[in-house]
């Protein structure tokens, strides 16, 4: 670059009749050895490299040295501390009584009041030693040889409940400075995008209390089904941190009584539960009502309805689905709406008609069925009382017992209900002994041709 | 077999280093590698060069190689072997680069003998050879019972041939492995100084011996222009005058050497150059030993007489050895301290201790005549460039010897009152951070260049201004240039811009001459009538009651053209001239914040 050095001349105007001297040539150059070194080198050296003169030189360094502030600027431009701007300081604020410190904004002492549960660890750290440096103590005594270190101690009070990750949840579940207005949805509905709008703040401020962090947005009146479906199964499931132990009674300190603590304990505890509990069902209402009201699933609903008629009617052309116009869509409907008219009336009818014909066949095949084990009984009793058909006196075996009633129970098995009734009805008639056996045998062998008779009678053979 | 002086520091000292490889910082080596002493710098964290001491924990490291038996010693560690191993020590090896065995002085050296069969300078050192590791048994049980105990095996003696070109190596491969202990990764770009008045044979062959010793060698600089660059002349602000000449003054422990440069915006053209390679530290050095051993024949009454010849008995020599270490470190605390520096042998003769102290006035008393010695050079090298002392603008100092406050003062005595003798940068390091510096700026080149194009741009000479270029305004009187916009010995093409503050609305014309540098001498009131001319003797100053003042004025000599300009306001009017490669002229003058109507000439 060229430097310009200021000369301390003092110039005069010519005297008069001056005239210039005639332009003549300097000495021709002589000849010097050169050091190749030093940054003025490597300029001569880059200026005939890249055959530029002294104004291209300085219009290429110049450049590259606005690129280079241009990039610093940039670079101090990731303040750390974005926003960290000074507040000012209430003179509510300032007159806090330390005492009160759970009624105290520990953002706003901090001067973190628009910031709140967004500011940063690094934020409370750098807020509380700019406000220390401002409201120490050692520093007030010596300004006005005022001995009042109230607002430090609230001071300190804020930075320890801000920097305590536990204690500073506590205090942000209850921070009664965070407007939580909820607007009604309802009147709302009709404009989505005021919709959208609200309901983004309203659920960036919920999402807040999530343990689940990032917290998917609301989005925007043309969100597609899938982020809307996210949204909406985010908050139904939502797991929240917020708790309420700041709002819990102080255990009366003076007294040693441990009942009475317990009793504090519990009383916290319940109120606590009864609270949380309280704060869910809250948000789940206020996710049911922006549900219910929700523009965009109706939005979405339509569409997905549009597309599957556009399909169907796709199908039915053999080409691809055509927009319908409304009057078409109504004749379509309609239309649709008669042949399925038309199809319930027929079917009733049919129905009617075979109604009272089955409904006959079915109770008789229920009768029968319930006669069965009547039927079944009499005949085994008539079985029992002739000894078994054995000669009398002889006890009958047990096993030749069991084969009788398992051949009789196969054989009701077998017949129809009326051939069983039949049965019963000849065995009743032929009393005890080898006439009621006949019967039976006679039964046995109108069956015998059926499969499932086959080779397993042997005693009523 | 090679183990350095410092083998058994190394794993204290090491500790101390940093041990984490600093990425922030760019891996820069400069090597000042004079012919006793070498120094090395790096680019700190910072940014800025710093010299930096070895593991020994100096930062000044000795030349100089000793084999001792199966030990090598490289660096401060070797210099006590000079006196009981002086044969097997090589030491001042630098010079003999790039030189034949017939070219060198080869009767000078104390030290390990040249071999005269070679043509490359060759060392031959006596050696021990560790002995050959011993074959173990293959089992104890097999050895045959008769069988003699095997002796233990001596090592074997043997002998070392050792070229300049491989001493050379070997010396920079441990200054390369200290400036990589330090950074913690090995030095990325390296430039190692050379004498000014190194031959191009002698500069690849020093090159090429640090580039076997495994450093990547950018650029090997001469020494004046590492002291240059070193001292950021020419760059350090626009306050201060562009157009510098300067002297560098560099005075090592063996050589002194003077070169009068032209510093034209940080660009170094050489105007002269001198040396005298018998004028160095090592002067103060025997100033020292003969002062102290006449101190000790006086006290004890033990005759020595030092420094002794070579027929001087063994004892003498041994007391001489035992003092010159004694002395080199009085020495360095005279340059250090105001104090009074003392000097302590125990059993320097005949088991007599020395025990003394000199102050810095004693000592400059000593020195007197080796300061003037160092003066004359001065003044005749600056006579030799065509100038006289009190042209030169400013005298920078170089190397250890210069670190006297008396010879400071002397050299500020010799010119004008006005020009500083600058020692900001301490002398003895100004070398190596020169060659950081400069390795610095050839490895942060912008615009896609590369050093190799850069330097090869770089000609044995280039074309200068021959004549400063000045204003001349209109009216006023005497024969003098107003101003000096471009000095002569300017590299072309060259552009100098000046601002000219204007009171009040007017015409104003400019006349650019060419001028001449003259220097005026006037007589004070008191001094008698004495027409001598130009009295060049200094000496005499003192002497003489009368005293002349000279002041280096510039006469115009001839006229190259005029700018006019109407100024409508108060403010600067802007002045340009470009003297291009070929000799034109271009000069254009403006109003400040005017430049599109600007009067212009070109010739």
């Amino acid at each position: 670059m060229a430097t310009v050095v200021t000369l301390p001349l003092k110039l005069t105007t010519p005297p008069g009749g001056y005239s210039k001297p005639s332009v003549s040539k300097p000495s021709a150059p002589s000849s010097l050895p050169l050091y190749p070194a030093g940054p003025s080198f490597i300029s001569a050296a880059r200026r005939e490299i890249l055959q530029r003169t002294f104004e291209q030189d300085d219009a290429e360094i110049t450049a590259s040295r606005e690129a280079a502030k241009a990039a610093q600027q940039d670079a101090s431009d990731g303040n750390p501390f974005p926003g960290l701007g000074e507040e000012e300081e209430d003179s509510h604020v300032l007159a806090q009584d330390p005492k009160e410190w759970k009624k105290q904004d520990h953002y706003a002492v901090l001067g973190l009041g628009h910031l709140r549960y967004k500011a940063s660890e690094d934020h409370i750290r750098v807020a509380h030693r700019r406000k220390v440096l401002r409201h120490h103590p050692d520093k007030k005594a010596a300004a006005k040889g005022a001995n009042d270190d109230s607002f430090f101690k609230c001071i300190q009070k804020a930075h320890e409940t801000l920097t305590h990750s536990e204690r500073r949840k506590q205090f942000d579940s209850v921070d009664w400075n965070i407007e939580d207005e909820i607007p009604d949805f309802k009147d709302l509905a009709s404009n989505p995008d005021e919709f959208c709008k609200i309901a983004t703040q309203v659920f960036a401020r919920e999402g807040r209390f999530s343990k689940v962090q990032p917290v998917p947005e609301f989005g925007d009146a043309n969100s597609s089904k899938k982020e809307v479906e996210g949204f909406y199964d985010f908050f139904y499931n939502f797991d929240s941190w917020r708790s309420f132990e700041w709002h819990d009674k102080e255990v009366n300190e003076g007294s040693d009584s441990r009942d009475d603590k317990r009793f504090t304990e519990k009383k916290n505890k319940s109120e606590r539960t009864r609270r949380k509990k309280e704060d869910n069902t809250r948000l789940r209402t206020l996710v049911d009502t922006v549900l219910a009201v929700d523009p965009r699933i109706k939005r979405i609903k339509a569409e997905e309805k549009a597309a599957r008629d556009a399909k169907k009617k796709g199908v039915a052309n053999g080409g691809p689905a055509k927009p319908l116009t409304p009057a078409e869509k109504k004749k379509l409907e309609d239309e649709k709406k008669k042949a399925e008219e038309a199809k319930k009336a027929e079917e009733k009818k049919a129905n009617e008609a075979s109604k009272g014909e089955r409904e006959a066949a079915k109770k008789a095949k229920e009768a029968a069925r319930k006669n069965l084990k009547k039927w079944k009984k009499a005949v085994s009793t008539v079985i029992a009382s002739s000894n078994y058909f054995l000669p009398a006196g002889t006890a009958p075996s047990a096993s030749t017992i069991e084969k009788q009633l398992a051949e009789l129970d196969l054989l009701v098995d077998i017949l129809e209900p009326e051939d069983v009734k039949d049965l019963k009805e000849k065995v009743e008639k032929a009393g005890s002994g080898e006439p009621a056996k006949a019967a039976i045998k006679e039964k046995v062998a109108s069956v015998q041709s059926k499969p499932e008779a086959e080779g397993k009678f042997s005693e009523f053979a | 077999m090679v183990s350095t002086a410092c083998m058994w520091t190394n794993q204290t000292d090491n500790d101390l280093l940093p041990s984490r490889p600093n990425l922030s910082a760019p891996a820069i080596l400069g090597i000042n590698f004079g012919q006793s002493y070498a120094s090395i710098a790096v680019i700190d964290k910072e940014g800025h060069p710093t010299c930096i001491a070895n593991e020994e924990g100096e930062r000044q490291i000795a030349c100089a190689i000793s084999y001792a038996g199966e030990q090598v010693y490289i660096g401060n560690g070797a210099i006590p072997h000079l006196v009981k191993n002086g044969k097997n020590t090589i030491m001042g090896f630098r010079n003999l680069l790039g030189h034949t065995y017939d070219e060198v002085d080869h009767t000078a050296i104390l030290t390990a003998p040249l071999l005269s069969t070679s043509t490359t300078p060759a060392y031959t050192v006596d050696i021990l050879i560790p002995p050959p590791k011993q074959a173990t048994p293959a089992s104890r049980s097999a050895a045959a019972s008769g069988t003699a105990t095997p002796a233990p095996q001596e090592p074997i003696p043997s002998t070392k041939t050792l070229t300049v070109p491989e001493v050379t190596s070997l010396f920079l491969s441990t200054l390369l492995q200290s400036a990589t202990d330090f950074l913690g990764v090995k030095p990325k770009a390296c430039v190692v100084s050379a004498p000014t008045w190194f031959t191009p044979a002698q500069t690849d062959a020093l090159r090429k011996s640090a580039e076997d010793a495994g450093i990547s060698v950018l650029q090997v600089l001469d020494e004046a222009a590492a002291v240059l660059v070193g001292y950021r002349e020419g760059n350090a602000g626009e306050e201060e005058n562009r157009d510098k000449r300067v002297v560098v003054l560099d005075m090592g422990e063996t050589s002194l050497g003077v070169s009068v440069i032209q510093a034209s915006e940080g660009e170094y053209t050489v105007l002269a150059k001198g040396r005298d390679d018998k004028l160095g530290g090592r002067e103060f050095d025997n100033l020292l030993l003969k002062h102290f051993a006449k101190e000790f024949t006086k006290k004890t009454k033990v005759a020595l007489d030092l420094p002794c010849g070579e027929s001087a008995s063994v004892i003498d020599k041994r007391a001489e050895a035992k003092l010159r270490i004694a002395v080199e470190h009085t020495k360095r605390s005279l340059s250090a301290s105001s104090g009074a520096a003392t000097c302590a042998v125990e059993s320097l003769k005949e088991g007599m201790d020395l025990s003394s102290a000199i102050n810095r006035l004693r000592f400059d008393g000593l020195a007197s005549s080796v300061y003037r010695q160092v003066g004359a050079k001065l003044t005749s090298v600056v006579q030799s460039a065509g100038l006289d002392l009190v042209q030169i603008d400013e005298i920078l100092l170089a190397g250890a010897s210069t670190l006297f406050p008396g010879l400071q003062q002397h050299l500020s005595l010799l010119v004008a009152p006005t020009t500083p003798v600058t020692a900001a940068i301490d002398p003895s390091q100004v070398i190596a951070v020169g060659c950081a510096l400069q390795a610095l700026h050839l490895s942060t080149l912008q615009d896609g260049l590369k050093a190799e194009d850069v330097l090869a741009t770089a000609k044995t000479t280039v074309d200068t201004t021959s004549a400063p270029i000045g204003i001349v305004i209109p009216g006023q009187e005497g024969d003098n240039l107003a101003a000096v916009v471009v000095d002569s010995g300017a590299p072309l093409p060259v552009r100098r811009r000046v601002a000219i503050p204007v009171s009040s609305a007017s015409k104003v014309v400019l006349e650019l001459w060419e001028g001449k540098h003259e220097v005026k001498v006037e007589k004070v009131e008191r001094a008698p009538i004495e027409k001598d001319e130009e009295d060049e003797d200094d000496e005499d100053d003192e002497e003489e009651e009368d005293e002349e003042i000279k002041t280096p004025i510039t006469v115009k000599t001839k006229a190259l053209g005029a700018v006019e300009v109407s100024v409508s306001k108060e403010g600067n009017l802007l002045l340009e001239v470009i003297v291009q490669r070929g000799g034109g002229l271009q000069v254009r003058a403006w109003e400040e914040g005017k430049e599109e109507s600007a009067d212009k000439f070109e010739v």
